[in-house]
């Protein structure tokens, strides 16, 4: 009698694709819940850095509204280093422990990995990002102004798929770097912060900044976050929330399917040179 | 697409390209060339070689992690190159060292997630982890972090997740590496019960510990330098040499044996001189047995005398010497091809 | 018995052998012009953030003293979120990352001054930041920089103490990075980003709420970064003070001690972070999810 019998099934397809998703998922969802720390690190101090912006608009004397632009702005910071750090250079990590080998060699896909580190890492950001919005409204009586509750969710909804599509074509661009994966990620956060306006409207900029920075799906998601949300928004805005809308469903399915073929094109192009078991150098 | 052979490999190559720190210029290291191999459905083939030989380098071809400069490799029938996918459903794969999986997970956990990506439901993944890790005799620590496993363990569990999936071919890196001897030897035992529960299962296994080769492996293709040097089960290998003599003498000298003698004389095809704790160790191999009493001549006019002569079988090792002409040991300390 | 190695050789081999370390680390991961282009931007970037900040509500008055205080103060910073952090990042590189670090603890160096050292590659390429972001104020954005009224012996006395102080609270912050094993990725950032609103960078410590305050005036980095404000910048700096009631030299000798005694805390709290970590059996402990 044999030790262990055949494995009587095997799923394939989709039924595959989500397995691997909710495989992937499941280390990110019990580490948050193991190690709880992160609700410290991870929400309450960088709370402290968002005070820190909002004090210097209060020493200055700015308009009560852009208090809660920095609120929203470090609450959404949470999902741009989760799509950084827990996604995109994450790669490197698992290339460096062995686990991308051997995600590379099993049936289930890659885009089906990332996307499991996504939702898995969405749980614990979306926590972060609740708790400072709360935290942050509280603390510095934030007055909220909703134009459209469903135009506010539908913008957060589109902006969060563009955000986790471009996060998987960056993905697919760290099976080939080494060393320099921790350093681009370093790059991409006050660069962004900057060109995305996180803690103030873009249309201060000249109009070839903002169009350079709407590549970053949050750059049109927050401002059309402001306009929908805050008193004065709709005067800050850059473009109109229907311009902005559509403009990140374009985003949305473009990431989508361009992560789709880059991760395939860039997965043959590791194969080649050999980039998918370096070590760390 | 119907193949007799689980794995087969044209004049596969691999070459690298390696930049140093500081240069613009790129040198090329050939780490495998010209390598033909054919290993049929149900054999448990073993790649022996030293460190650097371009084991590691085959492998990852043949599981599809890397491309080959040239030559074709086909895995269950399909190539690796074109067809990565097909052969992805039906291999795994075990390395030694490996650090896998995700400290904060328990043993079983990890083991259910690659399971996941198999494609394998659920309950019956926790069934053949509950059952594997009771074989290997880790049923205790099913509920471990694995953070907090020592090396050994958490290789059994890395063993364990290649066995998990059930492939069709599965390939085994170095996979004793970090166990201790008991450990190894459970290893290669339940190697042996897999492999005879369905013939259909291919496995190859790289190691560069002879003992292993010999006693797991049908066949043994001994590879040096990213070239095969022989193939063939390991009794034919030994055969090889059957017609020549071996002998080991232990020696108590006065001072450092000079080789220059031995090597000139007829009949004596390789000498390895090296010291043990105590002696110095001669490993002779010799056309035939009439040559010792020259041998025994010339190490008594040096002064030396034999403390014991012992007649040897072949070994692999002995196989491995005669076609690099050095010990395996001795190939790792000289310059290798990296890339493994 | 076998021979014993002074204790102060020891120390500054450790120290220097770090130092190479992590320059070799620091620098040697691309082109050296990508590497001088990432040192300028990401520091660059952040300042701009302020300064955007600033121009928008104030419409481009770069002039006020107010502008002046904040683009010191944040350019200066980098040197805590760079020296505190780096000290204490190390100990997450070498663990998580290299897994050398078990084999530094049984090698015959003193870690503390290992760690120390491996900070010396950041505070080159952080003073690199600062120049070039100190540049492009004077350039751009009206800083009033004068070379001639500059009070250099208490502007490189205050770097360096500052230095100091920061690489010892890297220190502590290393130790608490040592023994929190399974969350030691953010804690630097965290904890540099959480300073920012303490240490009166981008605005003085009188802006808090009253409760926050002493926060503030327990951090040895507020008066470092006050003294750097005044040496620099002197006549500006009082026109928007932190520390009116105080001079120069009061200001020093504040710093001075703050740094000594939280040199000693420092030392407290490595030692004790350390016997924890080592009695968990976290020195080389990894994890990653």
């Amino acid at each position: 009698m044999p030790m262990l019998p055949p494995v009587s099934k095997r799923h394939t397809g989709w039924r595959l694709f989500l397995m691997t998703v909710f495989g992937r998922s499941y280390p990110r969802v019990i580490g948050a819940q193991r190690e709880t720390s992160w609700v410290f690190f991870d929400t309450l101090l960088p709370m402290l850095s968002v005070a820190a912006y909002v004090f210097v608009y209060r020493a200055i004397k700015a308009p009560e509204d852009y208090v809660g632009f920095v609120v929203v702005g470090g609450a959404m910071m949470a999902f741009w280093m989760n799509v950084l750090w827990s996604m995109s250079s994450q790669l490197y990590w698992e290339k460096e422990t062995g686990n991308l080998a051997l995600y590379i060699i099993s049936p289930g896909s890659m885009m089906a990995i990332l996307l499991g580190m996504a939702v898995g890492g969405l749980f614990a950001t979306t926590l972060r990002a609740l708790g400072i919005i709360v935290l942050g409204s509280l603390l510095f009586s934030v007055h909220f102004v909703v134009a459209s509750f469903w135009q506010l969710i539908l913008v957060f909804l589109l902006t969060m798929v563009a955000l986790y599509g471009l996060g998987m074509m960056t993905a697919s661009l760290y099976l080939l770097l080494s060393r320099e994966a921790w350093h681009f990620s370093n790059l991409a956060q006050e660069p962004i912060f900057l060109v995305s306006g996180f803690y103030f409207p873009i249309k201060n900029f000249p109009a070839w900044v903002p169009v350079i920075g709407s590549i970053i799906p949050l750059t049109l998601g927050m401002d059309a976050m402001r306009q929908l949300s805050f008193a004065s928004g709709p005067s800050l805005g850059w473009v109109s929330v229907k311009i902005e809308i559509i403009v990140l469903t374009g985003l949305a399915v473009a990431f989508l399917i361009a992560a789709r073929y880059l991760l395939s094109y860039m997965e043959k192009l590791a194969v080649r040179e050999g980039r998918l078991t370096e070590s760390r150098g | 697409m119907e193949n007799h052979y689980a794995i087969e490999t044209q004049s596969l190559g691999r070459i690298y390209k390696v930049r140093h720190a500081g240069k613009k210029e790129t040198k090329t290291l050939t780490a495998l060339e010209g390598v033909d191999l054919q290993i049929r459905k149900g054999e448990l083939f073993g790649l022996l070689g030293p460190n650097g030989a371009g084991k590691t380098t085959l492998i990852k071809i043949l599981t599809t992690l890397l491309a080959p400069s040239h030559g074709k490799a086909s895995v269950a029938g399909y190539d690796v190159s074109k067809e990565p996918e097909e052969v992805r459903r039906r291999i795994n794969m075990v390395s030694g060292g490996e650090s896998s999986g995700y400290g904060l997970l328990t043993v079983r956990e990890n083991l259910w997630m690659f399971a996941q990506f198999y494609g394998i439901p659920g309950k019956e993944a926790n069934a053949r982890i509950k059952t594997l890790l009771e074989i290997v005799g880790m049923a205790d620590r099913e509920n471990t972090r694995t953070h907090s496993l020592s090396t050994g363990l958490r290789q059994k569990m890395n063993i364990v997740r290649g066995f998990l999936t059930d492939p069709q071919i599965l390939f085994l890196d170095e996979p004793t590496l970090g166990l201790d001897v008991g450990a190894s030897r459970d290893v290669r035992n339940f190697i042996h019960r897999w492999m005879g529960d369905d013939t259909q299962r291919t496995l190859l296994l790289t190691t560069h510990y002879m003992v292993e080769a010999d006693e797991l492996c049908d066949r043994v293709a001994i590879i040096n330098k990213g070239k095969v040097l022989a193939c063939g089960t390991p009794s034919s290998l030994k055969q090889s040499l059957q017609k020549e003599a071996i002998f080991r003498m232990d020696l108590d000298c006065p001072r450092a044996v000079d080789e220059a003698p031995f090597r000139g004389m007829a009949g004596v095809k390789s000498l390895k001189v090296h010291d043990n704790e105590t002696r110095t160790v001669m490993d002779l191999v010799l056309a035939e047995e009439s040559v010792l009493a020259g041998v025994i001549a010339a190490v008594t006019h040096q002064g030396a005398q034999i403390a014991t002569l012992q007649k040897r079988e072949p070994t692999l090792e002995d196989v491995f010497v005669q076609l690099v002409g050095q010990r395996m040991e001795e190939v790792e300390h000289a310059d290798a091809p990296s890339g493994e | 018995m076998e021979n014993t190695t002074p204790v102060m050789q020891k120390n500054w081999r450790s120290f220097r052998m770090a130092a190479w370390l992590g320059w070799k680390i620091e620098s040697n991961w691309t082109d050296p012009f990508l590497f001088a282009i990432y040192s300028i931007v990401k520091p660059l970037a952040a300042a701009m953030i302020l300064v955007v900040m600033y121009g928008v509500i104030s419409r481009n008055q770069f002039d006020s003293p107010v502008f002046a205080y904040l683009f010191i103060g944040n350019a200066f910073y980098q040197y805590v979120s760079n020296v505190m952090v780096g000290v204490s990042w190390a100990i997450v590189d070498d663990r998580e990352h290299y897994r050398t670090l078990k084999y530094l603890y049984v090698s015959p160096i003193s870690i503390p001054f290992y760690l120390l050292g491996r900070g010396v590659a950041r505070v080159l390429i952080t003073t690199f930041s600062v120049v070039v972001i100190l540049a492009v104020g004077v350039a751009f954005l009206h800083i009033p920089f004068n070379p001639a009224v500059i009070n250099w012996p208490l502007f490189i006395s205050s770097l360096l103490i500052g230095i100091l102080m920061l690489a010892m609270l890297g220190l502590l912050l290393a130790g608490f990075t040592l023994r929190m094993a399974q969350y030691s990725f953010n804690i630097g950032d965290s904890v540099a980003g959480a300073l920012y609103l303490f240490s009166g960078a981008i605005f003085p410590i009188s802006v808090l709420p009253a409760f926050l305050r002493p926060l503030g005036y327990i951090m040895p980095i507020s008066y470092w970064l006050e003294l750097i404000r005044r040496a620099l910048v002197g006549g500006v700096a009082a026109d928007f003070p932190m520390f009116p009631g105080f001079s120069n030299l009061q200001l020093l000798m504040i710093l001075i001690g703050m740094t000594i005694i939280f040199g000693f805390i420092s030392v407290w709290g490595w030692k004790k972070f350390d016997w924890q970590a080592r009695e968990r059996g976290l020195i080389d402990q990894t994890n990653n999810y």
